[in-house]
């Protein structure tokens, strides 16, 4: 599985990608996260790539996703490289044109801001889309998912958002 | 349960669990991380972290540290690790163990933070004066750094040499599932027969390194050992390959996609990765087809420097009737449909051989 999270500096798109390398460690499988650093980073664009499976994974930068999650406008770029018969997920509350994929992937619109904003939790509009890949795909299962982020956020001290973040989960999950 | 870490960070805490008591170095992205988690970590665990003036100063320290036997270690990136060259030399003139770590951003000069092999050269020709070698070992995972730092110090000591990691940029910079070794202890100090701690004729600098007439006979012995010792390398569906990728670091990663991909074509097709590059594991070649029709090197370089290395293992293995190509691919490690392409064009006779 290969996944990549791209969008603005500031969106989450970093930490998106490695909350969901922690869930595919604890669902055992080997995992790779790498990020883009340096110039790309600096001017604003963002994005990181999770590569996981039962076997051995090749390089780490994207190369042909599964799933696409496009946080803004720019980063529809990406979606060129998705597999036949991927996902991409559309950020609508920051990409304004029409996505048409000539049905050679699966897209599906998510006004992340407004969901997570709907759960008190603006800032978690990064974790809002990682519930709708999980559904969409069906790549862990929820229950797990929700341990691995109550843990994630516990390890970086910010334990007391847990259940606003699992709240962010569920929206994007249970659209 | 393993563990998710930064390439940057296990490659610290890697050197701390292998012994390192010592590290001196100076900032320099895409390995800063190094030095920021040890300037953390070292205090913690009663160690010694020095940020140095400069990196030649940080080297210079090393050779300290190392003359009374402490397992030490410097890290650095592009012109930063070109700084430390001249102590390198004296570390080797000296015959100094001391632990090397190159995460290579591409090159020359400033280069940029872009990931690349452009210090191939430098690390198995040597950028110092004077005729020496490092032990150089090439990792293509976190876990693999990690498992070869816990290894450098007694290799190091053994030949009383210093052992270089060479990683990359994207490897530094990315993130794995590993797992680490138990914390070990180095040889204490009266264990080694070399160190000078101003004890009886232990106050000359130079103990036990070999006197003018017989430099040239130890320095032979010593290359020779090594070469004999120290090959390493992973092969891959070689057996029955009529043709060969080598590649190390991060492009066996992706050639080994392109293998899977043209394997499931019909394509005769392996890999032989050095972890070694110097030595350069020639031996690995013994176990390709005498008749193989063309090896390939496959690095991110802009011109080529493995493939030097390439054709060399290949006559030295009496396989240097077939011809070597190179997919040089600079600043951008090659995507496994790059290779693929690139074997195919091979294949037809498309592309020109570089050996």
């Amino acid at each position: 599985m290969e996944i990549v999270f791209a969008g603005f500096g500031g969106q989450g798109v970093l930490t998106s990608g490695l909350i969901v390398a922690e869930m595919a460690i604890h669902a055992g499988k080997n995992v790779t996260w790498m990020p883009a650093y340096g110039p790309s980073m600096r001017g604003g664009k963002a994005y990181s790539v999770v590569k996981f499976t039962d076997g051995v994974i090749g390089g780490p930068d994207c190369d042909e996703p599964d799933v696409v999650v496009a946080m803004n406008g720019p980063s529809l770029e990406f979606a060129q490289k998705l597999k036949d018969g991927g996902l991409l997920i559309v950020n609508t509350d920051a990409v304004d044109e029409k996505v048409d994929m000539g049905g050679r992937v699966k897209v599906v619109e998510v006004p992340c801001t407004t969901l997570a904003q709907g759960v008190n939790n603006i800032k978690a509009a990064n974790i809002v889309t990682i519930g709708t890949v999980i559904k969409e795909t069906g790549m862990f299962d929820i229950e797990d998912a929700k341990t691995v982020l109550k843990e994630y956020f516990e390890s970086h001290g910010k334990g007391k958002f847990a259940a606003a973040n699992e709240a962010a989960l569920m929206a994007g999950y249970d659209l | 349960m393993k563990e998710l870490w930064k390439g940057n960070h296990a490659i610290a805490e890697a050197a701390l669990r292998a012994g390192c008591k010592f590290y001196a170095g100076y900032p320099i992205t895409p390995q800063t991380e190094v030095g920021e988690y040890l300037s953390g970590r070292m205090p913690e665990l009663g160690r010694t972290f020095i940020q140095a003036e400069n990196e030649m100063s940080a080297c210079y320290m090393l050779q300290g540290a190392s003359s009374t036997g402490m397992r030490c270690m410097t890290s650095s990136s592009g012109p930063g690790f070109a700084l430390k060259q001249e102590a390198i030399g004296y570390l080797c003139s000296n015959w100094l163990p001391a632990l090397f770590v190159n995460v290579i951003r591409w090159g020359p000069g400033l280069g940029s933070l872009d990931s690349a092999q452009s210090d191939y050269f430098q690390a198995t020709r040597g950028g110092s004066n004077g005729d020496y070698r490092l032990v150089v070992l090439a990792p293509a995972s976190i876990q693999e750094t990690i498992d070869l730092i816990y290894e450098s110090y007694e290799i190091a000591e053994k030949y009383r040499n210093p052992v270089e990691i060479l990683s990359e940029a994207a490897l530094g910079q990315m993130m794995e599932a590993v797992e680490f070794p138990e914390f070990k202890e180095g040889p204490k100090q009266e264990e080694l027969d070399w160190v000078w701690n101003g004890v009886g004729d232990r106050h000359k600098f130079n103990h036990g390194t070999p006197l003018y007439a017989d430099k040239p006979r130890r320095v032979r012995e010593k290359i020779a050992l090594m070469e004999a010792n120290e090959q390493r390398w992973e092969n891959y569906l070689v057996e029955d390959a009529d043709y060969v990728i080598v590649a190390y670091g991060i492009p066996s990663r992706t050639s080994r996609e392109a293998i899977d991909k043209l394997r499931a074509k019909g394509v005769k097709i392996g890999m032989v990765r050095p972890i070694s590059l110097w030595p350069f594991p020639w031996k690995a070649f013994d176990e390709v087809k005498s008749d193989v029709k063309a090896f390939m090197s496959v690095e991110t370089t802009d011109a080529g420097q493995l493939v030097e290395d390439v054709a060399l293992a290949a006559k030295k293995s009496g396989r240097g009737a077939a011809p070597v190509y190179g997919l040089f691919t600079g600043q951008n490690f090659a995507r496994p449909s790059e290779i693929v392409e690139f074997v195919e064009r091979v294949m037809n006779g498309e592309e020109k051989e570089v050996f």
